[in-house]
């Protein structure tokens, strides 16, 4: 897995299993957090098993970025457009979430068809299923829908080359607690600023390189549409209206410049979740590459031990039986005692 | 924000199955086969010519296949499907073998299946009761070093197992548990929630046992199955229809007497050649268990029967606790799933105990009369993860947060902290 996925695995396989089993009543009453802190909940009643709400709970935002009524910008809007009859917003949210959705699976699109399959062709079954599968996936996504919201409306507006009306000129988006992201738009191109934070002193050390790599490897010959990235210690000349508080970052500064030609069509959704979750992204990948480091040591202090025991003096190990193996001959504990001493 | 606010990450990794999710809920998120594909392709390229094109090449196509593996049921999969990936199991009989695999696994679970951040998280990992104190600290290791997190825990599987009949009504925290996963049977006697170590038994017979059986069954009558899929068959099989009789002879009788009720079939499609098949499924439905009972009849080198080793352990326990432990005999891991499992292992334990107190009472002389001992087998519909669920109720009380080992902890002193584990006080 190189990039995250937009919809959460969990909760689509809880719709699919939903949908599935759609005239068993179950109870169902699930609570999950993901990254950026995100939390879930979903309610099953088994008095009304066509009904799930789902609970949605975001970051807190810091004072830079706002929520208009507990909402980035422009959300209601975009989940009505995403996912129409289907999902009925409560308000109020149930207590300690952002937002409450109440789903109608009865609504989902036509199930009739499996009584039509006798005479339509195959094909379009198939493209009924996939409608469905499709909207699942599309709510299961619904962090995507919800927390992307303000960048997919000024994303749209450069899609058409106009600047969003009434909004600052720097705008302040939230994806982590108590953190924010920057867009500078333009007509013609829309500036993303990434403040990078993390907490480990490792993680720094490794995200700054990260980072560093990851511009380098832009400027290869097969990226040259990809958008413009830049990464810099301290911050760009554009967010100098920027609170000074927001702007602290331990491991600089990302920013890239996106064109309309990234957010034509369909590239538009992936281009919102990309930029939204760029910093799980790099902090994901900083931890894979943790994990590879380790694993080479690994090998690298067995390779090493190896070698020091083909140097031993005296083949008066060899001597013992099997048997008298205890838990400290255990290869990796040996490797490490004999690599700190 | 503080990481204790949040619910913790419960994962209880099997030999079979690995159960992961958050505390507070009553069901696992995910339920995967303990499986790693990594794409091994680039290890074979030609190392023969030594220009430097070809070296960063081949560097770089070892940095991407760093990420290019697949767990669980996805894994299983892509190994089936192309030759490019090789399959690894990192659990062996209850322990981990390959830790490199199970760093793997674990990055997956995290990022890929839960998608958390583990910083965010405290987290509850389970052990086998005779895991190795240097694997408890190489556990530790890997998940402060590599994922951060703020604070750990590393419980004892049987205790959780215990910690999950702990809701209804009884808080009791005697017992014994009988742990029959895939690729490990242990019989724990737990006491006031600490592990007996001394008394523990361990069987060489698990579910992996049990699958082998079928699959030996069933080649031996000549079904016809594809020797390739002739495992994964036996193992759905197992799953599927396998029950516990009362009699072996008995169910012989009934199985020949009406074998259209009792037989079923397994259909399936040929992997490689596509072409679908299908089998008869008949006396393996309950000669699979039977293994448990009187395992002569698989293998020559381990004869006693479960409910015998039960009742050594709990006769070599301290015998002001005996009485406690024959009253709570908790089932749990997947290969206790089989109909009247429990059923028959509290009348096969029952039998034992009552012959004991009978020969007792006779050589005594009829003078003395013991009181009778109860004997009970528990089982809960939710044996399968009662590991997991002890877990999550476990790490959803308050104290679970002052019980972890915490990040700071282990900078100040190390692995160390994870070598001992409260519920074994000095045994180790």
């Amino acid at each position: 897995m190189i990039l995250l996925q937009s919809q959460s695995r969990f909760l689509l396989q809880t719709l699919l299993n939903r949908v599935q089993n759609l005239e068993k009543a179950v109870e169902l009453d699930y609570h999950w957090v993901e990254f950026n802190d995100v939390r879930y909940h979903i309610l099953v009643s088994t008095k009304n098993p066509n009904v799930l709400l789902l609970s949605v709970s975001l970051p807190t935002p810091p004072p830079e970025a706002v929520f208009m009524g507990g909402l980035p910008g422009g959300a209601i809007e975009a989940i009505k457009a995403a996912y129409g009859v289907v999902v009925h917003i409560l308000d109020p949210p149930r207590d300690g979430f952002n937002l409450t959705l109440k789903l109608n699976l009865a609504k989902l699109p036509p199930d009739e068809v499996s009584s039509m399959l006798r005479r339509i062709h195959f094909p379009t079954l198939l493209i009924h299923v996939w409608i469905r599968y499709a909207l699942l996936v599309k709510i299961a996504s619904v962090r995507e829908v919800v927390l992307g919201a303000p960048l997919r409306v000024v994303l749209k507006h450069l899609a058409s080359r106009t600047v969003v009306p009434d909004v600052d000129r720097v705008l302040a988006l939230v994806h982590r607690p108590k953190e924010s992201f920057f867009l500078v738009s333009q007509p013609d191109k829309v500036t993303v600023v990434f403040p990078m934070r993390f907490k480990d002193s490792i993680d720094t050390a490794f995200a700054t390189s990260f980072l560093q790599e990851f511009v380098e490897a832009r400027r290869a010959a097969g990226l040259n549409n990809a958008p413009p990235c830049l990464w810099s210690p301290t911050p760009p000349l554009e967010l100098n209206e920027a609170p000074a508080e927001a702007l602290s970052a331990n491991a600089g500064f990302v920013s890239f410049v996106i064109f309309p030609r990234h957010v034509e069509g369909k590239k538009l959704d992936r281009t919102v979740w990309n930029l939204s979750t760029f910093h799980a992204y790099v902090s994901y990948h900083v931890k894979c590459s943790e994990g590879f480091m380790h694993t080479r040591m690994r090998r690298r202090v067995e390779s090493l031990i190896q070698a020091l025991d083909r140097a031993k003096p005296g083949g008066e190990d060899k001597k013992k039986s099997p048997n008298s193996r205890s838990f400290k001959r255990l290869s990796l504990s040996d490797a490490r005692a004999n690599s700190i001493s | 924000m503080d990481p204790t606010s949040r619910p913790a990450v419960v994962i209880d990794y099997g030999t079979g199955y690995t159960k992961m999710g958050f505390a507070g809920n009553v069901e696992p998120c995910f339920i995967l086969p303990t499986a790693v594909a990594v794409n091994e392709s680039f290890l074979n390229q030609s190392r023969t010519s030594s220009s430097k094109a070809n070296w960063q090449a081949q560097h770089s196509a070892g940095v991407m296949a760093d990420l290019d593996f697949f767990i669980g049921e996805e894994a299983l999969a892509k190994s089936r499907s192309s030759n490019t990936y090789s399959l690894s199991y990192p659990i062996k009989h209850g322990q981990v073998d390959n830790w490199d695999a199970m760093e793997r696994y674990w990055q997956q679970c995290i990022f890929n299946y839960l998608r958390c951040d583990p910083e965010d998280h405290y987290f509850l990992l389970t052990e086998s009761p005779l895991t190795a104190p240097e694997s408890r600290e190489y556990t530790g290791e890997i998940m402060f070093e590599t994922f951060n997190v703020p604070g750990l825990y590393i419980a004892v599987n049987s205790v959780l197992a215990l910690a999950a009949g702990y809701t209804t009504s009884k808080c009791e925290m005697t017992g014994v548990v009988v742990d029959v996963g895939d690729g490990a049977a242990h019989v724990v006697p737990v006491a006031d929630g600490y592990v007996i170590g001394s008394s523990i038994k361990s069987i060489p017979i698990a579910g992996k046992d049990v699958t082998l059986f079928i699959q030996q069954l069933m080649r031996e009558r000549g079904e016809n199955v594809p020797p390739e899929d002739s495992f994964e068959v036996a193992r759905k099989v197992k799953e599927t229809h396998c029950y516990t009789c009362s009699d072996i002879v008995k169910e012989f009788n009934k199985h020949d007497k009406e074998p259209a009720r009792y037989i079923k079939h397994w259909r399936g499609i040929k992997p490689k050649t596509g072409a679908p098949y299908s089998c008869d499924i008949g006396y393996e439905r309950f000669l699979g268990p039977e293994v448990f009972f009187n395992p002569e009849i698989y293998s020559s080198d381990f004869t006693t029967p479960l409910p015998a080793v039960i009742d050594k352990c709990i006769q070599s326990a301290p015998i002001d606790t005996r009485r406690a432990l024959y009253k709570n005999i908790v089932l749990s891991g997947g290969s206790t799933m089989f109909k009247d499992f429990g059923r028959r292992l509290q009348r096969d334990l029952k039998k034992i105990v009552d012959t004991r107190v009978l020969t007792s009472e006779a050589r005594l002389g009829g003078k003395i009369k013991s009181q009778p001992v109860e004997v009970n087998v528990v089982s809960h519909p939710i044996q399968r993860f009662a590991v997991w669920f002890g877990g999550s109720v476990l790490a959803s009380t308050p104290e679970f947060f002052a019980a972890c080992h915490t990040k700071a902890e282990y900078e100040e002193y190390g692995a160390s902290i994870c070598r001992t584990n409260p519920v074994f006080k000095g045994m180790y």
